[in-house]
């Protein structure tokens, strides 16, 4: 068995509820939950570590079901997007507290060497109040780690952090996580926290969990057209007409996409690509290894700071291509001008 | 051109009428008696042994309070269980209720019922008893207690209870280390609040224990006893002594600053 296994978990709280949810995961897993607010991603940690009861389904942690289990007792760390640090306590206090809980341990040498690898051993005597947004996110994370939870929970624990500073903290919590054998469930909006931490990604949305699976998988391969548009991938509903020497064909809205995903002759799939591995041209290209090649219009330019997202379209269907600043500005772009994407077989995914 | 600003003046004189009406009748309190006989009848025996027991009875009913707002409060702001509805209604009522209704039910309550009976057959007998005052002052404050220490509860953010759970600590090692610091200030609000509710009480203590000459003798009963034979000196000396607890109790009150 796995070492966390969630296992048809169903709880309602009125406002929110969860559904049947099931997943596992193996030691040292980090998976991100993503999903817009109000999907359940909360009321789930909250369930895992005790706070809510379930309805229906079990939990189990390194083989052991804890559903009925105190919280007190499942040693499942918690990290919330505002710290939750203990207020009347100073932030030695708030690293000790768990710690005093455990028996024949050396506090003050347990806090000295966690606050030193979080970098606020200068803090310790300072009250929660007096601390700046990522100096309190340290320290809610070097109470949590400090008795080494089995299992770490983190509820958007970047999203209240400046742009620096939370990239700096998700360096920080990358570095102090290797080597630890922690789990973490890590509930973000943030794709870079996905993409810089996760090993794997749930999607949930309004109680449900949508898709579970590897990056690969649920950034490649979306299972709906909902989660594509929240991982940023298009999709099309299609029919496969051949399977031939490794090269699937699927016709969508009269366009054949060639994939090098096996797909039976005649059955309907879903198609999706990722906007960064479409190419775009002015110019028709000659003979190239890319099979598809799409001659689009560019309906619209959204910049994105350093990156810019191009909507293309051709009929019924519509791309997203990210393309470098300079490229635009390279291929004088404009909207309405004529363009051929470009993508290989091979991130034509069969989902 | 000087923009007058109606709405905000308005607002503003209505408050300032109010509060100079209740500072004159709050001022001719302290202006009518004669010095020297408020301080001859601070010291008389009926005044000195109203005194007494109003505190004694005032700290007694506060500790009960406090010891039961705690819990209801608590469980108010925390849980949800069936007939929580109910019961937010009920202790809240006693709010709404004229004192000498509250006095009439505890009376039958713990007059000729079967309850009140077994209770007297106990040895607690709390009609026309000073432990009768004790229960008036008891369920007068209680509402505003917990009323206080529910909205306290509200104030502090559950998930520093969980944290704390998260980190091996019981529901009850996290109230004591938890819950209860970060209400401080909520419970002394509450407390001063209590004893002022508590040695201020009238019509229910009254109804239950009675309003009888230096037994069950509080200081509101010292001031509507004497203003019945007609002795204004010694009902006005009541009256700037429970003016005074008054004062202190909100001046505690407003310092504790609670989020409220």
């Amino acid at each position: 068995m796995s070492f966390l296994k969630i296992d048809d978990l169903s709880i309602n709280l009125g406002e929110f509820h969860l559904n049947g949810i099931s997943f596992s995961l193996e030691q040292s897993d980090y998976l991100t939950i993503i999903g817009p607010t109000g999907a359940g991603k909360t009321i789930l940690l909250e369930s895992i570590i005790g706070f809510w009861k379930p309805d229906s389904g079990r939990i189990f942690l390194e083989k052991i079901d804890i559903t009925e289990e105190l919280p007190e007792k499942r040693r499942i760390g918690i990290v919330y997007q505002d710290y939750a640090l203990l207020p009347h306590f100073t932030i030695f206090k708030n690293i000790a507290y768990g710690l005093k809980k455990i028996d024949n341990i050396n506090i003050k040498e347990k806090v000295h060497e966690i606050s030193v690898s979080l970098g606020i051993d200068h803090l310790l005597h300072r009250k929660p109040a007096t601390l700046s947004g990522g100096e309190q996110q340290r320290a809610a994370l070097a109470r949590a780690l400090v008795v080494k939870p089995k299992l770490l929970l983190m509820d958007e624990p970047l999203s209240a952090l400046d742009q620096k500073t939370r990239k700096e903290t998700r360096l920080l919590l990358k570095s102090v996580l290797s080597g630890r054998q922690t789990t973490v469930i890590h509930i973000t909006h943030d794709m870079s926290d996905v993409w810089s931490l996760a090993n794997k990604v749930a999607v949930f949305n309004e109680g449900s969990m949508l898709q579970f699976g590897t990056i690969e998988q649920v950034f490649n391969r979306p299972n709906s057209t909902f989660i594509a548009d929240f991982v940023g991938a298009s999709i099309f509903e299609g029919r496969v007409v051949v399977y031939n020497d490794g090269v699937s064909t699927v016709k969508v809205n009269g366009f054949n996409l060639f994939s090098l995903d096996e797909a039976k002759p005649g059955t309907n799939v879903k198609v999706a690509i990722r906007p960064e591995d479409i190419v775009v041209t002015k110019t028709p290209p000659g003979e190239i290894s890319a099979q598809n090649v799409l001659d689009m219009r560019l309906k619209e330019i959204v910049s994105e700071g350093t990156t810019c997202f191009l909507k293309l379209t051709s009929g019924d269907i519509d791309l997203n291509v990210l393309v470098a600043n300079n490229a635009l500005h390279r291929l004088h772009l404009n909207c309405g001008d004529r363009l051929y994407a470009l993508i290989k077989s091979a991130n034509v995914r069969i989902v | 051109m000087i923009r007058i600003d109606l709405f905000r003046i308005s607002f503003i004189c209505i408050s300032l009428f109010i509060t100079m009406i209740l500072v004159f009748a709050i001022v001719s309190l302290f202006l009518v008696p004669d010095i020297e006989d408020v301080w001859h009848n601070l010291l008389s025996e009926e005044m000195l042994f109203s005194l007494k027991l109003s505190i004694i009875t005032g700290l007694v009913s506060t500790i009960l309070v406090m010891l039961f707002s705690l819990p209801i409060g608590y469980t108010l702001s925390r849980f949800d269980f069936f007939g929580k509805g109910f019961v937010k209604t009920i202790i809240d009522l006693p709010v709404a209720f004229p004192e000498l209704v509250l006095g009439l039910c505890l009376l039958l309550l713990f007059g000729n019922t079967g309850f009140g009976k077994a209770l007297q057959a106990a040895g607690l007998d709390f009609v026309f008893t000073k432990k009768g005052i004790v229960i008036a002052q008891f369920f007068t404050a209680l509402p505003y207690a917990s009323r206080i220490m529910k909205s306290t509860f509200d104030y502090i953010d559950p998930r520093l209870e969980f944290v704390s759970r998260s980190l091996g600590y019981s529901m009850f090692e996290t109230f004591c280390h938890i819950s209860l610091p970060l209400a401080r200030n909520g419970i002394l609000a509450s407390t001063v609040i209590s004893f002022a509710r508590c040695i201020g009480t009238f019509g229910t203590v009254l109804i239950l224990a009675g309003g009888s000459y230096m037994r069950t003798e509080i200081l509101p009963i010292t001031l509507y006893l004497n203003i019945s034979y007609g002795n204004m000196g010694m009902a006005l000396t009541s009256g700037i002594v429970l003016m005074v607890v008054s004062f202190i109790a909100i001046y505690i009150f407003e310092k504790a600053e609670v989020g409220l």
